[in-house]
């Protein structure tokens, strides 16, 4: 059995659809929607829920402990429950603990919920107070940086570089032309490479505001089983390998001339060996990843799939990583296309998990998918990476 | 470990942001309500039986959808329990001392938290029967009842 | 006039002056220009100062603080909320020149535009007559109802019902089993519920000729009109606060080490016992090797920049709630006497950005009074500049 005490299965995804207008909806009925939906997908009642684990950002909505509130419409009256928050990566710590609770034989089925209104606060200032009140809050702004860029421009070449960034962009927005419940899609095409890359107004150096994720209400639901009760419940479970939580820093480190090895790159070396996975981008068929940003996602490509070079540049330029390419990414459209940053890191999972079930809809991959990632990116570099299998049987390695 | 205070000093600061909050449609109705027409509205789960003040989108106990359920209800009920607040800070509604009360209205099943104005603190007792006063000025908040009072 | 979501630009341009609220223009002193391109566009000019405002309609847009490119549709989807103006800037098709701070001020300076309210029409009402009819009240019935509309907004229609169908026919017939004889502001007003019809009867306002009994069984023969933006009428409150919380935040003893020591203007990173790596600002524990970092040196205060994060977009600042002025360069540096993998994150001198590069030294700006925080420093500029 590996390092896990029991295997766990997904048997119930609800998303609501993401949106810059949730005026219609205050939190709790925003949740609701989702925990409907995730319930209606496994065809289980509240009842049947044993423990509900739930989490969104500190400072963005300023709701002190909002999953108290949220009972009104989370389902959780009377149940075990759990609040989670660790920054962006919150959403797929809540999957990462509700695959832990179920494992552990605590419980048999759980409900994970990761929601965030971010109409109703300030984003980039609500991030700038990740920073050490005495010292980094005044000097940050948020998840804005340009660092990443002018990395690749200076290893790349400018032209090359920005041209690989506006194409990861317009890949995704492709993408989530295709789902319906991105929150944004607008139809670029490969032809606007120039202008937008030279056009699209600078937020941090060269980060445009068309490379950086937008700010989205919604809310994801998911619920998991033991392998028991999953073969009982679901026609379809999809199965979580394993997973893994790296970060290194309690401060925003840039490093100077020496950069030691990325939290992801740590993760996904440390996670696939572990699991014997030699040529991650042959073993999966899809990655779902946390992509706040072009630059990000185009940088992260080579650490997360431990490439080589220019190896994710060409990937990108040869549209690998378009959904009809060998090696899909982010199929849903991506963070880039919603953000709703408590629920975004669990979408990756959710997603992922859509891919392998094959009813992701319009932006189901024309071929079966029967190993998946999954990332989540959050604070100072945190990084949590999910494996998700159609089968089980796989090889374990201790 | 020894403890050593050289150099450790607190620093005053600040936690400052804007932000907005949304009431949804339910939560907008009901304060449209009490703002323009005096009414207090809550809902009825039909299969729990229970009538909620204020009103929500679905019962917390069986997640029927309550939308359709709106009744209307008596602008008086009794503390069920209630505090005192003896601390004044820039958050609060009123300087201190006030009474926050928990107050089940006529019809009600769950009771809402509220101020009560025009007895003395130490003479609010639970049981106690109590009348809402409507907001002259509206605030589009829950204060648009601005407090109750005893009858 | 080419209308967008049945709304001109003009509409917009021509109610700011009423829309205009003096109290989000506090301390205001700026020229929002205005190039709204495509039909039924034009070029504006919006000047604030001292709480008051001019909207001019002129093609002279000189002299502007910002300057706002977008097509009609656009303009008028982002003013009445029904496009996302964030995304329209994001993909380019709303282009900004100048102090982009303004325009995120922009909204605080009028009171939203709320299209004119078009009242139902008697055409909107038999527009939806037919998909109205409810056959399961009218089975065996045969019979004609006319309706004989005075006004302006008036007219004259049949609805034949037989055979469990209704049919709207216009023009009247003189054998119709009933007629009714009403104004069109009163028959809209009967319809949606505003006038009594008994109340219309008795003023003589409402006048049904023909079979009176068979009168009344036509409230059960259609279901209610509902006009067609009834969903979006209500009111959906929405509440806007600066949140506001003091706070006081302690140093500890090695962040409080260095913040004293920049009172002296002297800069003193720690150094990890294990990796031998260096922290600025010192920090209790290696984050790597997991241990205890209690040597302090003197570092700098010259440096090389590794990385210039020149920064547009204009954030609040957490421990004031202010907006910050934009552009500002940020600079990680690399002081002198410093491990290669820790820097040191600061301000650049204003007028340094733009004509500085990775690579180049710097030196810091002492402020003349300090307390120990990170103001001490005021930024870092060129050495020799």
């Amino acid at each position: 059995m590996g390092h896990k005490n029991r295997h766990v299965g997904i048997i119930g995804i609800g998303q609501t659809t993401y949106s810059s207008h949730r005026e219609d909806v205050n939190q709790p009925e925003m949740i609701q929607e989702a925990v409907a939906l995730a319930l209606k997908d496994s065809g289980l009642k509240i009842d049947d829920i044993e423990c509900v684990v739930h989490g969104n950002m500190e400072l963005f909505e300023m709701i002190h402990q909002p999953d108290i509130w949220h009972v009104l419409g989370d389902g959780g009256y009377g149940k075990d429950a759990y609040r989670i928050t660790t920054g962006g990566t919150t959403g797929i710590t809540l999957v990462a603990a509700a695959d832990n609770l179920v494992a552990s034989g605590m419980y048999d089925i759980v409900m994970a919920i990761g929601f965030e209104k971010l109409q109703e606060g300030h984003t980039t200032g609500g991030i700038t107070n990740m920073a050490d009140p005495l010292w980094g809050r005044s000097l940050q702004t948020g998840a804005l940086t340009g660092a990443t860029a002018k990395d690749m421009i200076n290893e790349f070449g400018e032209d090359r570089a920005r041209r690989a960034a506006m194409r990861h962009r317009i890949t995704l927005d492709k993408h989530a032309k295709l789902n319906p419940n991105s929150h944004r899609s607008f139809g670029l095409e490969y032809d606007q490479v120039e202008d937008l890359m030279d056009n699209s107004p600078k937020l941090v150096g060269e980060l445009r505001l068309i490379h950086m994720c937008s700010q989205s209400d919604g809310a994801c639901a998911m619920i998991f089983a033991s392998e028991k009760k999953a073969k009982e419940l679901s026609k379809h479970p999809v199965w979580i390998r394993d997973h893994i939580t790296v970060h290194r820093e309690e401060t925003f480190n840039l490093f100077g001339h020496d950069v030691p090895e990325l939290t992801h790159h740590y993760a996904a070396r440390k996670l696939f060996e572990r699991n014997g996975i030699k040529v991650p981008r042959e073993y999966f068929d899809v990655f779902e990843m946390y992509d706040p940003s072009s630059w990000w996602g185009l940088d992260w490509l080579r650490e997360f799939l431990l490439l080589e070079g220019d190896e994710h540049l060409r990937m990108i330029e040869n549209d690998d990583i378009s959904i009809n390419g060998s090696f899909p990414l982010n199929p849903s459209g991506g963070v880039i296309s919603a953000n709703p940053i408590g629920a975004t890191a669990m979408v990756r999972v959710a997603e992922a998990a859509m891919q392998i079930r094959g009813d992701a809809g319009g932006h189901q991959i024309p071929r079966e998918v029967k190993h998946a990632l999954a990332s989540g990116f959050g604070g100072t570099m945190w990084t949590v990476l999910f494996m998700l299998e159609k089968e089980l049987g796989w090889e374990e390695i201790d | 470990m020894t403890t050593e205070h050289e150099h450790c000093y607190v620093v005053d600061g600040k936690l400052a942001l804007p932000y907005q909050y949304l009431a949804g449609r339910v939560g907008s109705k009901f304060i449209v309500s009490l703002r323009d027409k005096k009414q207090i509205l809550g809902v009825k789960c039909e299969k729990c039986g229970i009538v909620f003040v204020p009103p929500r989108q679905t019962c917390e106990k069986c997640l029927a959808d309550l939308t359709k359920s709106w009744v209307e209800l008596s602008d008086k009920g009794e503390v069920t329990n209630f505090t005192v607040v003896r601390k004044d800070d820039k958050h609060h509604p009123r300087k201190a001392p006030f009474v926050i009360a928990l107050v089940k209205l006529e019809g009600a099943d769950t009771p809402m938290a509220h101020i009560v104005e025009g007895i003395a603190p130490e003479k609010v007792a639970i049981g106690m029967k109590v009348k809402a006063v409507f907001a002259k000025t509206p605030t589009n908040t829950i204060l648009d009842i601005d407090h109750f009072e005893p009858i | 006039m080419a209308t967008y979501f049945g709304i001109a630009v003009d509409d917009i341009f021509n109610t700011m002056q009423a829309r205009f609220r003096p109290e989000g223009a506090a301390g205001m002193d700026a020229v929002l220009a205005y190039d709204i391109t495509g039909d039924g566009g034009g070029c504006w000019k919006i000047t604030v100062k001292d709480n008051t405002v001019k909207i001019e309609n002129t093609d002279d847009l000189a002299g502007f603080s910002v300057k706002t490119t977008v097509d009609a549709e656009t303009f008028v989807g982002i003013s009445i909320g029904k496009v996302d103006g964030m995304s329209a800037f994001s993909s380019g098709k709303m282009k900004v020149e100048g102090d982009m701070s303004l325009l995120a001020a922009s909204p605080r300076l009028f009171n939203r535009f709320t299209p004119p309210k078009k009242g139902v029409t008697v055409h909107d009402i038999f527009a939806t007559l037919v998909e109205r009819f409810r056959p399961e009240n009218a089975t065996d019935l045969d019979m004609t109802i006319g309706y004989n509309i005075g006004g302006d907004d008036g007219g004259q229609w049949t609805a034949v019902i037989k055979d469990g169908k209704c049919v709207l026919e216009t023009g009247l017939r003189a054998d119709a089993t009933i007629t009714q004889i009403v104004t069109a502001k009163d028959f809209v007003d009967l319809v949606l519920g505003k006038l009594d019809p008994m109340v219309a009867i008795g003023a003589g306002r409402l006048r049904i000729a023909g079979d009176m009994k068979a009168a009344g069984i036509v409230p059960k023969l259609f279901a209610k009109f509902t006009p067609a933006d009834a969903g979006e009428e209500q009111e959906l409150i929405v509440l806007k606060r600066n949140i506001s919380v003091n706070m006081k935040y302690s140093t500890g003893r090695h962040l409080g080490m260095f913040l004293d020591a920049l009172k002296e203007k002297k800069i003193i990173a720690n150094i990890c016992p294990k990796c031998g790596r260096y922290q600025l600002p010192p920090r209790e524990v290696c984050a790597e090797c997991r241990c205890r970092v209690e040597d302090f040196k003197e570092v700098g205060p010259g440096g090389v920049i590794t990385l210039i994060e020149d920064v547009y977009y204009a954030s609040p600042d957490p421990l004031t709630g202010e907006t910050r002025e934009t552009p500002y360069g940020t600079v990680h540096v690399l002081l002198d006497g410093c491990t290669p993998d820790c820097t040191f994150w600061h301000f650049l001198k204003n007028e340094d950005l733009g004509n500085t590069k990775e690579g180049d030294r710097v030196q810091p700006v002492w402020a003349e009074k300090r307390d120990g925080g990170v103001h001490d420093i005021l930024y870092f500029e060129k050495e020799n500049g």
